[in-house]
Parts: structure tokens; C-alpha cells; sequence
């Protein structure tokens, strides 16, 4: 898949330069994924992250004796994992298509290579990263105070 | 003492304060504390109003309690009330059976800027019972949709028992001529939509920043999180519009109960421009 084609939709892309998007598509393929397939295991090795082109992946916490809860839904446009980005890269949640999904699959091992000598790339990849981190937690914050609850 | 003569009040406030007697004409229960009714006036005069405006809702011998009307404003001849059971009366009107009667004044405030957004692309933010306020501006764009751009829904809800218009909501994504985005903050095994807060569904969705009007219906935490994402994307706060509820009595800007800064609530909002509250919704004594 061509990155450019997905670059407006995806804030990790619009902030790259077009030199650092030649990187990043020398390290992508495209995964596509059936409804209900795993992206990954929570605890496996991160060595991959993704963007979501088009469809649905859902984050989940495997909880003993339940059926598996869906903790966060990530659609178009949406960055599939930080974990590969903070030792010790492995995953804190297992993913899953919630619908026929195509994704964008970075070499995550490149990508930390490349930005252990290249370091402007890895100020905008932190970047990113980090701003994906604390929009999640505002947003598990926002989930916290449970807002709609009546009494 | 000087004798004073005549009421103290202003002219007309004794007959804006006498409810008029309405019936249950139905009664379908939403979620598990929450139920749609459908009253008819019993002089059959039916009642206008304009969307994002409310009523005050009298149960007999129990209270008032103000309720925005969440019905089809082309229809006036049937006044619809989506009531969530969190007191007293709101409880005493979930239990509202057909043919009970019930006194209704109104309607009162001021509504969604509906006619502003003509010509424009919309953003309908929702949140729990917040889409019932809502549902007459869909309703009033689906009659007249080609007057308007692109039209976007989002709504969060607690989880999914707890989401309002669920068929409605189906049958308005089968249109097509509206993008509906809806997820809430708990799911469970039959969920199979977003799971997560409404604020993630805005990058979503389309449309034009500089010709948008978007409107916030719900826990005032929720539409400040909502506005902030709208700016991000890049709609001016003139352009958002937030219904903002307080404890208000007389609904006619008298008592001063639902007094926020220098307005009353129920007489110069509900909704009111988001750039006109965003700093008062950030004082806790208010």
C-alpha cells in the first residue's frame, strides 16, 4: 500500500517529511486481517506496530472466566500500538478485528534502528508517540468518571 | 404602609406559571431508567416548539422537574419527553401509564441555532441522555435535508443497554446522507461497535471547518472535551453550541434559581454559543 495514499488520515504520516516517508515505506507491507483474526497476544514481543487504513481493531483485556472485554476500539487513521516504542517492547493488550481490516504493518525494529542514528526522526516518532500516549490517558480519564452515570 | 394594590409580579407571569393538562398517549421504555412518552394536550391545541427548547413537566401532587423536548417539531400535535428515572419525579413519570394525565408548561428557552446551520455542514455531539435534546434537530434537518451539507452524529453512551433510539439510530445510518459514529465506555459480549470515549469518534468524521456549526448536548465535562477535539480540528468555539442545565423553577427567568453568570438559563439558553460559557464552565462555584 502506498503510504501517501493514507498520509492525511494518519497524524504519525502528516508529520513526517517526504525523505522520512520513503523510510517508512521501505519498512511497511499491508496486512489485511478477517473479522475476529488477532493482531497480536498481549505479552507477545512488539516488534510491529500499524495504521489503521480501513475497518476496526479492538483492544482487549483478557479477564479469567469472562469472555474477553474490548477496553478501546481504533478505526481509519488510528496508530495500533505504542508498546514497541518503550522497553520492553512487548504488548499490555491483545488486538483483534472487530471487521474485515486492512492496516499499514511497520517494522517496528527498523523504525527503532533508524531513529538511534537519525534523530530527527526520532524527535517526530516520539512526538507522535507521546501525544498518542496522553490523548489515551485523557481519554481513560474522561472513561473513569463514568460522566453518564445517574446516581 | 403604603397600600399596594394589584400583583407584584409581572404582567402575564400567573397565567406562564398554570400548567396545562396533557394525556399519556404512549409510553416505550428506552433502557432500563429511561422512557419516551408521547402526551396530547387535552384542549387539542398541541404545542410549537423549536428544538433544544423545554418544558416544565408537572407531576400532580409530587413536583416540577424541566425536561427538553426530545419530539419531532413538525408534528406539535404530539409533545414527546425522553425522561431518564434519577428522582422523584422523574421517577413518577417513568411510571406514567397510557391515559394518565400530567400538566405541562412551555415550552420554554432558547433552542439549537437550527437556521444558522442551513447552507452549512453540522456536528450533532451527544452524550448519554443528551441525544434526546438532539433528536429534534435531526429530525427538523431529515424533513429539509438537502438545505444542509454534510450532517455528522456522534454519540457515547455508558454502555449498550444504555443507548437512546437505538432503531432510530439504525434507520437514520441506512439513509446514507449522514455520517453516525456511536460508541460507548463500556461494552459488552453483543457490542460489536467503538468501544471509548465520544471525543475519539471527531477525527472521524468529515467536515468543512470554516462552514461547520456544531452542537454539544451533554455532561458539561463530555462537551468541553468535545469542543477542544472540534478545535483541534479546526471549528472556531463561535460555532459550537452547548446546552447548559441548571435547577431551573419558574422557566420563565423570574425566580433566578438556574442563574449562570449573568444568565438565566432558562430564558437566554438552554443553548448558548460555547464562546460565551467555555470560562464560565470552568468555575466550580457556578
Amino acid at each position: 500500500m502506498n503510504l501517501r495514499s493514507i498520509r492525511d488520515s494518519s497524524e504519525l504520516l502528516t508529520r513526517l517529511s517526504n525523505t522520512e516517508l520513503e523510510f517508512f515505506e521501505t519498512v511497511s507491507h499491508e496486512a489485511q486481517l478477517a473479522n475476529g483474526e488477532i493482531l497480536f497476544e498481549e505479552g507477545g514481543a512488539a516488534e510491529s506496530f500499524f495504521i489503521v487504513a480501513t475497518g476496526k481493531i479492538g483492544l482487549e483485556m483478557t479477564i479469567p472466566g469472562r469472555a474477553p472485554v474490548v477496553i478501546q476500539t481504533l478505526g481509519p487513521g488510528d496508530l495500533v500500538g505504542v508498546s514497541w516504542f518503550f522497553p520492553p517492547y512487548r504488548w499490555n493488550w491483545r488486538a483483534r478485528a472487530l471487521e474485515d481490516t486492512t492496516l499499514v504493518a511497520f517494522d517496528a525494529l527498523e523504525v527503532r534502528r533508524e531513529c538511534e542514528v537519525n534523530r530527527d526522526l526520532a524527535f517526530e516518532v516520539q512526538g507522535v508517540v507521546a501525544e498518542e500516549v496522553v490523548r489515551r490517558l485523557h481519554r481513560t480519564r474522561i472513561q473513569l468518571l463514568d460522566l453518564y452515570r445517574t446516581t | 404602609m403604603p397600600h399596594v394594590s394589584g400583583s407584584v409580579l409581572p404582567e402575564g407571569t400567573a397565567e406562564a406559571m398554570l400548567p396545562r393538562p396533557f394525556r399519556v398517549v404512549s409510553q416505550h421504555s428506552e433502557t432500563p431508567d429511561t422512557v419516551t412518552l408521547e402526551l396530547e394536550s387535552e384542549d387539542g391545541g398541541g404545542m410549537s416548539f423549536s428544538p433544544g427548547q423545554f418544558t416544565m413537566l408537572y407531576v400532580f401532587g409530587i413536583g416540577e422537574v424541566p425536561i427538553s423536548i426530545s419530539g419531532d417539531p413538525h408534528k406539535p400535535e404530539t409533545l414527546v419527553h425522553t425522561v431518564r428515572s434519577v428522582g422523584a419525579v422523574t421517577a413518577a413519570i417513568a411510571a406514567l401509564r397510557i391515559g394518565d394525565r400530567i400538566g405541562i408548561r412551555g415550552p420554554y428557552g432558547v433552542g439549537w441555532p437550527v437556521g444558522e446551520a442551513e447552507g452549512r455542514d453540522l456536528v450533532l455531539a451527544a452524550g448519554g441522555i443528551g441525544m434526546a435534546p438532539l433528536r429534534p434537530v435531526v429530525l427538523d434537518v431529515l424533513a429539509r435535508r438537502d438545505r444542509f451539507g454534510a450532517v455528522s452524529i456522534v454519540y457515547g453512551s455508558r454502555s449498550p443497554v444504555d443507548l437512546l433510539f437505538e432503531e432510530e439510530l439504525h434507520s437514520w445510518r441506512s439513509r446514507f446522507d449522514m455520517e453516525i459514529e456511536v460508541t460507548v465506555d463500556r461494552s459488552d459480549e453483543a457490542w460489536f461497535g467503538d468501544v471509548g470515549v465520544v471525543t475519539g469518534l471527531v477525527p472521524r468524521i468529515s467536515f468543512d471547518s470554516t462552514n461547520t456549526v456544531a452542537m454539544l448536548c451533554g455532561p458539561e465535562i463530555m462537551m468541553k472535551v468535545v469542543a477542544n477535539e472540534l478545535e483541534l480540528r479546526g471549528l472556531a468555539s463561535e460555532s459550537v453550541y452547548v446546552s447548559v442545565e441548571r435547577n431551573m423553577k419558574c422557566a420563565i427567568g423570574f425566580c433566578g434559581h438556574c442563574q449562570f453568570g449573568r444568565d438565566f438559563l432558562c430564558r437566554d439558553g438552554p443553548v448558548l454559543p460555547y464562546a460565551q460559557v467555555a470560562d464560565r464552565l470552568r468555575v466550580p462555584e457556578l
